[in-house]
């Protein structure tokens, strides 16, 4: 098992005709993902590596059962785009797009919540289950299938972190990244809720960053629910206070937004804390994963 | 974008909420045609202008030019001044909060208000947070009038017809006009009504888009009243649109991704160097944004030695390393560089950069280890 998706995930990719969508589907199918349907607007008919695309979500759906959406679709139509996802009833998108207006996102994530689905994103890379199925942008040759999770805000330390576990033969079950903020569909929390009642995960790592809250809940939620080890760490321990730090939301804004404040939170919550991926993979060694 | 205060006074004025009569002054002549007594305000976009003697009531014309004069001399919080926006002085009964904005925390909008206005509202939230009103709204349903008398109700005023165009101002500005933030501290209620008398609003940069044109305007309307030292790479990174902190150590840092970019910032810190920057590529083409990181990063003199940690998810190494060696073959380089590559056409890139005495790595901690060494020599 793994969480969210797998082998059997019927996968429909929108914005499946743009340079970025075609090549990175791909790459997807290469590696196993089960792609079905593709969709964009006026390009209905055609298809892409054998996969058929539609106009409309709603068209897609009628001719496939589809268990989980990408969009590549670029920031000005994705709210629109979205939102059809939604409304056509597929329960789980992965929101790549940067740079979507804080509005639109609000809209998203709300419109989510109230269809009963679920958000990965925006400007997330995806998650991937190593051997199974890839949802998303990850380098996966740095990665294996294994018995580690990992959950991270930012893309690149999730890779980073990937290859340092794989390069000690430590696998993973899958690699989630929620996406740089500052407004989250899924959280760290609700990741971790997904690990801990998935049989074949042993032991979390949990990736984050300066700013924001979002450390400081998964916290809480680690000392009430978590029964399986978590490794945190957390980037940007030496961001000077106010400056934005790649992502948007990356700003130390008091002291809660501080990595000390969320090492500390998590800390006592019963998490390991490491500073490096080395010393990430000295204490799962340790643990006994 | 934070607006400065006359920008964003002029957008509550176009949706309805009242503000004081002003003018801007940018020299004394303009000072000719006030009524007195005036308040002057310094038109620079930090808080607590008040406490920084950045707003003051000048009672007659000498007063207002010896304010001026002075004023245009001042730096405040490490501003220039050179906008003053004039405003005629009002009868204040009763000053209110009351703030529109997105709260990250449950993903909605919200109205924030509070009896207590014209104070530091997140001094006020710490010290007394029972006097914070909190609504949530939400944003597919849309601000209700009941929303608004329910405001009206904790805040212990009438819900009359200017208070709801003020509030339904707010949120029009928020949520049609791609503000992120829409701030009013405080509304005042004075003798002839609800007003305005200080505005914070910041626009969402990536709606710019959908403001036809207006993000561009405004930007452009206070390029210029906006003067802070800026460093040679802060302006090249603006320029290039490239993320880019500057810090106070001598290694110089550029990473392909944020996440990557604050832990090699952080290793550096451990083995006991000092980053000069923090500076990441992001989704930019990789050769041209490669080329343009190493001219921001360099522009630093205070860099002794260089790091680039490059994990190449998205993007290829060939493509980055095309990047570096274009920039050393055009500007050479002063100092040691220590790189470390790995993932989509890592070797092709470690090649490319060879003839240049770069002999890339693929672990991070011990390129970091490099890099400061050489920056303790």
């Amino acid at each position: 098992m793994a969480i969210l998706i797998d082998q059997n995930t019927r996968i429909l990719v929108q914005g499946i005709t743009g340079n970025v969508g075609s090549f990175q589907t791909r790459i997807m199918k290469e590696y196993g993902s089960n792609i079905v349907a593709g969709v964009t607007p006026g390009k209905g008919g055609q298809n892409v590596d054998g996969i058929p695309v539609y106009n409309l979500v709603a068209e897609a759906v009628r001719e496939h059962r589809i268990d989980a959406a990408i969009s590549f679709v670029p920031a000005p139509f994705a709210k629109n785009a979205a939102l059809e996802i939604l409304a056509a009833g597929i329960p789980f998108l992965v929101l790549t797009t940067e740079g979507i207006p804080e509005n639109d996102i609000i809209d998203i994530v709300r419109y989510a919540e109230l269809t009963g689905n679920r958000v990965l994103g925006p400007d997330t890379p995806g998650l991937i289950s190593p051997g199974k199925c890839k949802l998303g942008v990850h380098p996966h040759q740095m990665l294996k299938e294994g018995p580690v999770g990992i959950v991270s805000k930012s893309g690149s330390l999730s890779y980073e972190v990937g290859r340092v576990l794989t390069d000690a033969g430590i696998g993973q079950t899958s690699v989630v990244g929620i996406g740089g903020g500052p407004v989250w569909g899924t959280t760290h929390e609700e990741v971790l809720k997904e690990f801990e009642n998935d049989p074949e995960t042993k032991a979390i790592v949990l990736l984050g960053e300066v700013g924001g809250k979002l450390e400081h809940h998964a916290a809480k939620f680690i000392k009430s629910h978590m029964t399986k080890p978590v490794v945190a760490m957390i980037v940007g321990r030496s961001a000077p206070e106010g400056a934005q730090m790649g992502h948007a939301g990356a700003i130390v804004e008091g002291e809660e937004g501080t990595a000390a404040s969320k090492l500390k939170a998590l800390k006592q919550a019963g998490a390991h804390t490491a500073t490096t991926p080395h010393e990430i993979v000295e204490i799962l060694q340790r643990i006994g994963v | 974008m934070k607006l400065l205060e006359y920008q964003a006074k002029k957008i509550l004025s176009e949706n309805g909420i009242p503000i004081p009569e002003g003018r801007l002054i940018e020299k004394k002549s303009d000072l000719a045609d006030i009524a007195f007594p005036s308040v002057l305000k310094a038109q620079i976009p930090v808080g607590g202008r008040g406490k920084a003697g950045a707003v003051r009531v000048a009672r007659d014309k000498a007063e207002a030019e010896a304010i001026t004069a002075e004023l245009f001399a001042a730096n405040v919080k490490g501003f220039a001044i050179n906008t003053l926006l004039a405003e005629s002085a009002v009868n204040i009964e009763k000053e209110i909060y009351i703030c529109c904005l997105n709260d990250k925390e449950n993903n909605r909008p919200m109205v924030i208000a509070s009896k207590e206005g014209g104070v530091d509202i997140e001094q006020l939230a710490n010290e007394s947070p029972e006097k914070i009103i909190r609504k949530r709204i939400d944003p597919l349903v849309g601000l209700m009038e009941f929303d608004i008398r329910d405001l009206a109700a904790s805040l212990a005023i009438p819900c009359d017809k200017a208070f709801i165009a003020v509030v339904n101002g707010l949120w029009s500005i928020l949520r049609s006009q791609d503000a992120t933030l829409v701030e009013i501290n405080p509304l005042a209620i004075t003798d002839t009504g609800l007003m305005a008398l200080d505005g914070k609003i910041i626009l969402d940069d990536n709606g710019a888009f959908r403001s036809n044109g207006r993000l561009t305007e405004i930007q452009s309307d206070q390029k210029d009243r906006i003067i802070k030292e800026k460093s040679e790479p802060e302006r090249l990174a603006e320029t290039y649109d490239i993320s880019y902190v500057l810090l106070d150590g001598d290694i110089g840092i550029i990473a392909d991704g944020a996440g990557t970019g604050m832990l090699t910032l952080d290793l550096v810190k451990d083995l006991g160097g000092k980053p000069a920057n923090f500076c990441e590529m992001g989704g930019k083409a990789a050769a041209e944004a490669a080329e343009q990181a190493m001219e921001i990063v360099l522009a630093n003199p205070n860099v002794k030695s260089l790091l680039i940690s490059l994990i190449g998810g998205l993007t290829r190494m060939d493509q980055v390393a095309e990047g570096i060696d274009a920039y050393l073959k055009k500007n050479g380089c002063r100092l040691p560089v220590s790189v470390r590559m790995c993932g989509t056409k890592a070797e092709e890139g470690a090649r490319i950069l060879s003839p240049h005495g770069i002999e890339a790595k693929a672990d991070l901690f011990e390129t970091a280890k490099m890099a400061v060494q050489y920056g303790g020599r």
